[in-house]
């Protein structure tokens, strides 16, 4: 416990400096070096303090030398944790607690003593706002302390201090912090992750505070602060690890469904929020694991899913696997839904880094054997399309899928072996033929795919890399085989095929490769050319053509 | 109920005929006259056994039941009704364990003995009726078994046995009639015993007492010989009679012979078939032959020639077989063969190209064919000639152009050297000239000089310029170098070396290390062939830009070295690939793309499958789909990837998706505006600033040089331009290298669409029609050549035809009839599990039957140890009742003598 330990080592510090100033930490090092007295002067305002009411107005002193500069940019961190302890004691003590009958003069003390609190969380805030790492730490920490102070201690103000007052503004510090990354980490390491009303306030003032429109670094903040808290808890959890003991008593701490419904609505505002598109993009990618599973009602996420569909491209693909998500779990009517993912099918689709992911959901979608042999064709055509421009990797996907989709439509084989009639056959001779496949019809139901042939595939046959080339001859062989496993084919890269041909390092070659066996007359130059009668008839003469080495 | 037993046996002994009514005496009579005795009686004795079993009811065991009606092909060995003999079998392995168990039990812990040699003794296989005569016909032989005809001392032995009466020996005069003792024996043994002995009586008693005595008288009167004499006449006399027997014997043998030369012609006579003439006796050949041989034959004498003609013989046998050699071939032959090995070699790559499997002995062969020509013999390069031009050619003086390693060393040694125009001699002065050789090095010169004496003595004619000017300056070069081991090294040794004579360093460390000189050469020119792989990387990463000629040069020699040592020159060039594929995958240098167009000129790119060019291919198309886009230098370098690429299929003809990608997003780029919608379904990659060709009047196309790939920023809208143009040439190569190809119209669809684009907006400035003139014209005939192939593509397409297969057999459930199934047999389909369990069930029986042998050979012993101790037992009752019959004769006797004593003093009494 970060408050406790904390607590334990100021009183030691305590004793330690009334022993004699003997510095045990860095950080008091060096504020001892500058300013040795000045501590003297600290410990002394503070046991005043402690010792008579009277005192009370050195708060204000050390207020004052806390706040020098009225920023915190550089704030002296001993008035600020021995303040932490002046206040700590004072809320203990219930001095800040407003008796119901008290003295005029008692009410007064009271009111000033909480104005002055106020003033130093104020302070506190703005050192975490603009500080250095160390300071903004510490000042998290002491913050944090103060916070349990007061909802322990303090009656009526238990959930008032999380819900608006101190963690509100805490929380906003930490995300707005000028070069808060370390605070950030710390803030989740030591307070969100291991305590779960930390988590759930935090959510509830994320909500909060993603409902206005936010910048994109702060939204990327905010997700990288939800995404951190990514164990959802499962429905029969039981919530024990508190920050504050206070909040074992309520109720709402306690319930998994209040803790899922504060992340769902905290996830809500991010995802409303206007997002930059790489932002969207992330969102997406995480959409599966990190987020659904918070969601109590998915059917939310529809509008954000179905808006990232629409956007194209490599955002619609990412939104693809969420929709499918609510599809297949929640029932989701997608209209269209084919005809969308056929537009996906574009240039771009076989080079983007998202290819196996797609190519994967694409399996999913078509491996309903009700599917209309029509839309089956018209898929497997544009992929064949797109696979004559397509790197080898993706042909080496592409292909076997194509197996099995035409496995399980067998209608669709026409597209490979299809018997003209003799009649047809004259007109054929005669005219040619032009491939009926209409590439530019939107609709797959109506492209005319399974009329056409797969020329692409059988041209690929005679791929240059031998390897490619023998598995586009699988569609030409018997088909014998039940079904491919997509997955084995799907993350290749241009990278591991060369080293599946060239291995990592040095070895004897099997069989020792074929040298060509003749020497050429010529590689760069014009050599000997008058020998070949001026025409250049020896290998590489292409590149000389073009080419002037010289 | 069946008859009583003996019932059963009279009234079988009646049917069988071995009991039957009396013969008469006529009939008996008849019988033994007949020998139909004997014959009965075997047919008596085979009745009686075959009564004799089946009153046994143990000897013969039937099997009992059958469970099912079988037959079987394999004859019902086992399984049919058979019959078994328990008893019998019993009986012979009880008689086998005699024979072995029992012998060893006697022999156990007991040691030494006697052997017995004795013939057959031990082989139980013998009766002993077969061992007696075996015995006797060894006697017989060993007796007759004579060494020489003249060995005294048998004859001694022999004479020894002759029988004397009265110091003469037995023997009965001359006739032939006369047989010695033991032959009579031998006779008399094929007599009937009655017969022999009466004919003994007689032969006794007329010859043997009458003659003898005759004699006796006859020599009575004479001087009485002494017993010495006697002896030695009877001896010359027996010898003189075993002489004539001899001398008959062989006249015999003589006769005989040459009536069995007469057969053959008798048959052939009987057959009236004439006879083959005869072969010509050898000794008319005298004449024919060599006289020295036929004077060496005559005249020697026949002891002499023969030990001649052995020695000769045996130095044949060990002469190495001569062969035939070749006769020495016509130009005109030599240039058919080569025409024909360049064939073959042409086919083998086409067979690689697509693919099929050669077997590994097969390219073996092929390979070391390969080596085993071109170190053999030198043979005229015939590329020419193999491009079906076999016109002019083939000039004597010099083999066109190079071909094989050892022609392509000799060859620019010879060009250096005859444009130099130095004598060998003259390069040995030079050489003495220069302080810093040592003697050893002159050795090594010497040996130079010594692979120099192979070269031809033609001199070639021509020669390049690179090699004429690296001559120029070779005098500055010493002549010997040591073969590097690294390339650190080599960069060592020729750190001083200028280009120009860096061919000239390589072609002298090549030759001094030629592996005819030295066993280790091989190994080094090995190494140094990797180095050489990557010095021209390291040179072409050179700033200063070294010569392409050198570069093509040292290629070269890489080429001729990878014929010798492919293994090292691949290992190397895998080297290399490596290191782009790893390192900069996305960025090649100058020296990658070197080393990728060196790979051109080396291997044969158009292989299916190539240790060298499948990676080479990968990493050219990763460049190409991957690499950068944003400079003109960039687009330089990718453009000669893409020659490279293109260059790598010429022949082969094989689709690159990546090629057609780049060359369509490059011309994307470079066109002077962008295009408003995708112009095909390539992925469309922008760079980060505009590369729009900005069309002007100063604009010329020109040839693209290599070094636009560094950073040529300078004339950028020539280059741009320049780019276009050779993108655009490009395309018209690719357009009809894959004219062919069933997806052209798709491909070239996307390719016709862009070059409308380029060629509208080049177009759309009217004024600089003339000046773009050359770009406009290569881009209107690419335009015109894709749309000329669009066409017959559209024509020759039809639908694909892929799974014209024999249907397969569907797969059925019902198992297989097996005719004739032998439940016996196993029908395992798998190989090897049937074989090991034959192996086990073999296991299981061996063991089964050694178990139960195991077990008998314990009960009979047993059996044979309870024998013996009853014999033990026996012996002792024998004794003891011996001892005690003893005793008691003896006790009887006393008591006898006592009882009589007593009557006595009784009867005295």
């Amino acid at each position: 416990m970060p408050a406790i330990t904390n607590k334990s080592v100021s009183s030691k510090k305590r004793k330690s400096t009334k022993a004699g100033g003997v510095p045990s930490s860095k950080r008091r090092a060096v504020a001892e070096n500058e300013s040795a007295e000045s501590m003297v002067r600290i410990q002394q305002l503070e046991e005043q303090i402690a010792e008579s009411r009277k005192h009370y107005n050195n708060i204000a002193t050390l207020i004052s030398m806390l706040g020098e500069d009225g920023q915190g940019i550089n704030p002296n961190l001993p008035v600020a944790v021995s303040l932490c302890r002046v206040f700590s004691r004072l809320i203990a003590g219930g001095n800040l607690a407003e008796p119901d009958r008290a003295a005029e003069n008692e009410k007064i003390v009271v009111a000033w003593l909480k104005e002055r609190c106020r003033e130093y969380q104020r302070i506190l805030v703005s050192i975490m706002r603009q500080s250095d790492a160390s300071s903004q730490i510490t000042a998290l920490t002491l913050a944090m302390r103060l916070l349990n102070e007061r909802a322990t201690h303090i009656p009526g103000d238990d959930t008032q201090a999380w819900t608006s007052g101190l963690f509100r503004s805490i929380f906003e510090a930490v995300v707005e912090a000028r070069d808060g990354q370390t605070l950030r980490s710390e803030f989740l390491e030591k307070f969100v992750k291991p305590h779960e009303d930390v988590t759930y306030y935090t959510f509830m003032q994320l909500a909060e505070y993603a409902a206005t429109a936010r910048s994109t670094e702060i939204l990327e903040t905010l997700v990288t602060l939800l995404s951190a808290c990514d164990s959802v808890p499962s429905a029969d959890h039981e919530f024990e690890s508190f920050y504050s003991k206070a909040s074992k008593q309520n109720k709402k701490l306690l319930s998994v469904n209040s803790h899922k419904k504060r992340a769902q609505d905290a996830w809500l505002a991010v995802l409303r929020n206007n997002l930059a598109q790489p932002l969207r993009k992330t969102l997406l990618r995480i959409m599966v694991h990190h987020i659904e599973p918070w969601f109590a009602r998915p059917e939310f996420l529809m509008d954000f899913l179905t808006d990232s569909y629409n956007v194209g491209g490599a955002t619609s693909l990412l939104a693809l696997s969420g929709l499918f998500y609510l599809i297949q779990e929640k029932n989701l009517d997608y209209p269209q839904f084919y005809t969308k993912l056929y537009s996906l099918l574009d240039a771009d689709l076989l080079h983007s880094k998202h290819r196996s992911r797609f190519l994967r959901l694409l399996n999913t979608f078509l491996a309903s054997t009700h599917l209309p042999a029509t839309l089956v064709a018209s898929f497997i055509k544009r992929l064949s399309r797109l696979a004559l421009n397509a790197p080898p990797t993706a042909i080496v996907a592409i292909v076997p899928f194509m197996y099995n989709l035409f496995k399980s439509h067998p209608t669709c084989t026409y597209m490979l072996h299809r018997v003209v009639p003799d009649k047809k056959q004259k007109e054929l001779e005669a005219e040619g033929m032009d491939d009926p496949f209409d590439p530019n019809e939107p609709n797959p139901d109506r492209t005319g795919a399974i009329e056409s042939s797969l020329w692409e595939i059988d041209t690929l046959q005679s791929h240059y890399h031998p390897n490619v080339a023998s598995i586009a001859r699988i569609i030409s062989e018997q088909f014998t085989k039940m079904s491919y496993n997509v997955e084995d084919f799907l993350d290749y890269t241009y990278q591991g095929m060369l080293q599946a041909e060239l291995g990592l390092e040095e070895k004897p070659l099997k069989k020792i490769p074929v040298v060509e066996y003749q020497i050429p007359k010529r590689i760069f130059t014009d050599r000997l050319l008058e020998e070949d009668g001026g025409v250049d008839t020896a290998p590489g003469s292409l590149v000389r053509a073009l080419w002037d080495f010289s | 109920m069946p008859p009583s037993q003996l019932k059963q046996l009279k009234s079988s002994l009646r049917e069988s005929g071995v009991v039957g009514p009396q013969k008469s005496k006529k009939q008996k009579r008849q019988n033994a006259r007949t020998g139909a005795n004997a014959n009965n009686r075997v047919q008596r004795e085979a009745a009686l056994d075959a009564i004799r079993d089946r009153f046994n009811p143990f000897e013969i065991r039937t099997i009992s039941r059958n469970k099912f009606d079988v037959t079987t092909r394999d004859g019902g060995s086992k399984s049919g009704p058979g019959s078994f003999r328990p008893g019998v079998t019993k009986s012979l392995g009880e008689e086998r364990r005699r024979q072995t168990l029992l012998q060893e039990m006697d022999r156990k812990n007991k040691v030494g003995g006697i052997m017995d040699r004795r013939f057959g003794e031990n082989d139980p296989s013998m009766t002993p009726e077969e061992r007696a005569a075996e015995r006797f016909a060894r006697a017989s032989q060993k007796k007759l078994r004579k060494d020489s005809m003249f060995n005294l001392e048998e004859e001694g032995d022999e004479g020894g046995f002759q029988l004397t009466h009265q110091g003469e020996s037995l023997s009965f005069g001359d006739g032939d009639g006369v047989r010695d003792d033991f032959e009579e024996d031998v006779d008399a043994d094929d007599m009937s015993d009655s017969e022999m002995s009466r004919k003994r009586k007689r032969v006794l008693d007329a010859g043997e007492l009458g003659e003898d005595e005759l004699q006796d008288e006859e020599e009575v009167p004479g001087r009485k010989k002494s017993k010495h004499e006697v002896m030695q006449e009877v001896i010359a006399k027996s010898k003189h009679y075993k002489a004539q027997r001899q001398m008959a014997k062989e006249d015999d043998d003589d006769l005989r012979e040459e009536l069995d030369k007469g057969l053959p012609d008798l048959f052939d006579m009987l057959r009236s078939v004439n006879p083959p003439p005869k072969p010509e006796p050898p000794k008319d050949d005298f004449a024919a032959m060599n006289p020295e041989r036929a004077a060496f034959l005559q005249g020697e004498s026949q002891g002499v020639t023969e030990r001649e003609y052995d020695q000769r013989l045996r130095q044949l046998t060990f002469d190495q077989r001569s062969k035939p050699t070749d006769r020495t071939k016509t130009e005109e032959e030599k240039i058919e063969e080569e025409a024909q090995r360049l064939k073959a070699l042409e086919e083998e790559r086409i067979r690689r190209m697509r693919g099929e499997e050669i077997s590994e002995d097969e390219a073996g062969g092929v390979e070391e064919e390969v080596v085993e020509l071109s170190e053999d013999e030198s043979i005229p390069d015939d590329a020419k000639e193999f491009g079906l031009q076999q016109t002019t050619g083939h000039t004597t003086s010099r083999p066109v152009g190079v071909d094989d390693e050892d022609d392509f060393i000799i060859d620019d040694l010879v060009e250096t050297r005859s444009d130099a125009s130095l004598s060998f001699d003259e390069e040995d002065e030079d050489m003495s000239d220069s302080a810093e050789e040592s003697g050893e090095e002159e050795d090594d010169q010497e040996d130079e000089l010594i692979n120099g004496l192979t070269i031809p003595g033609d001199k070639s004619g021509e020669a390049s310029a690179m090699l004429e000017s690296a001559q120029d300056t070779a005098d500055g070069l010493a002549y010997t170098y040591p073969c590097p081991s690294s390339h650190e090294k080599f960069l060592h040794i020729i750190k001083d070396v200028s280009y120009e004579n860096l061919p000239t360093v390589i072609q002298r460390i090549r030759a001094l290390h030629h592996p005819r000189l030295h066993s280790d050469n091989k190994a080094k020119l090995g190494r140094f062939a990797v180095i050489l792989v990557q010095h021209v990387a390291y040179m072409a990463e050179q700033p200063d830009h070294p010569p392409f000629a050198i570069l093509e040069n040292i290629l070269r020699h890489v080429h001729s070295l990878a014929k010798t040592h492919p293994e090292n020159v691949s290992l190397a060039f895998r080297a290399q690939l490596r290191e782009i594929a790893t390192g900069r995958p996305l960025n090649l240098r100058p020296g990658d793309l070197i080393i990728l167009t060196g790979i051109i000129a080396i291997f044969p790119t158009s292989d299916h499958f190539h240790a060298i060019s499948t990676p080479a291919h990968l990493c050219l198309a990763r460049y190409l789909g991957q690499g950068p886009v944003n400079t003109l230098s960039d687009l330089s370098t990718g453009t000669y990837a893409a020659s490279l690429a293109l260059q790598y299929q010429i022949v082969s003809k094989r689709y690159m998706p990546e090629f057609i990608n780049y060359v369509l997003n490059a011309l994307c780029i470079l066109s002077p505006e962008e295009p408003a919608s995708p112009l095909g379904s390539f992925p469309l990659r922008i760079p980060t600033h505009s590369l729009c060709l900005n069309p002007s009047k100063s604009l010329n196309a020109r040839k693209l040089q290599f070094w636009d790939i560094t950073g040529a920023e300078h004339q950028s809208e020539d280059l741009k331009l320049s780019l276009i143009t050779t993108l655009t040439s490009l395309l018209n190569t690719a357009s009809e290298t894959w004219s062919s190809k069933s997806a052209y119209t798709e491909v070239f669809n996307q390719a016709q669409a862009v070059l409308h684009h380029i060629f509208s907006t080049l177009k759309k400035d009217n004024n600089n029609k003339k000046i773009l003139k050359t770009t406009v014209s290569t881009i209107q005939s690419t335009l015109s050549t894709i749309s000329t192939n669009l066409k017959t593509a559209h024509l020759t397409r039809r639908p694909l035809f892929l799974h014209d297969h024999k249907p397969l057999a569907i797969k059925t459930a019902i198992p297989k009839f097996e005719e004739s199934f032998n439940p016996d047999k196993h029908y395992d389909p798998n190989r090897d599990r049937a074989e090991l369990n034959r192996l086990k069930a073999d296991y299981k029986r061996e063991k089964k039957g050694a178990m139960r042998e195991l077990r008998k050979d314990a009960n009979f012993v047993a059996r044979e140890q309870l024998r013996e101790k009853r014999e033990k037992d026996a012996e002792y009752e024998r004794k003891y009742k011996r001892l005690v019959a003893e005793v008691q004769n003896e006790e009887g006797r006393e008591a006898n003598a006592y009882e009589r004593a007593k009557r006595a003093r009784q009867g005295k009494r």
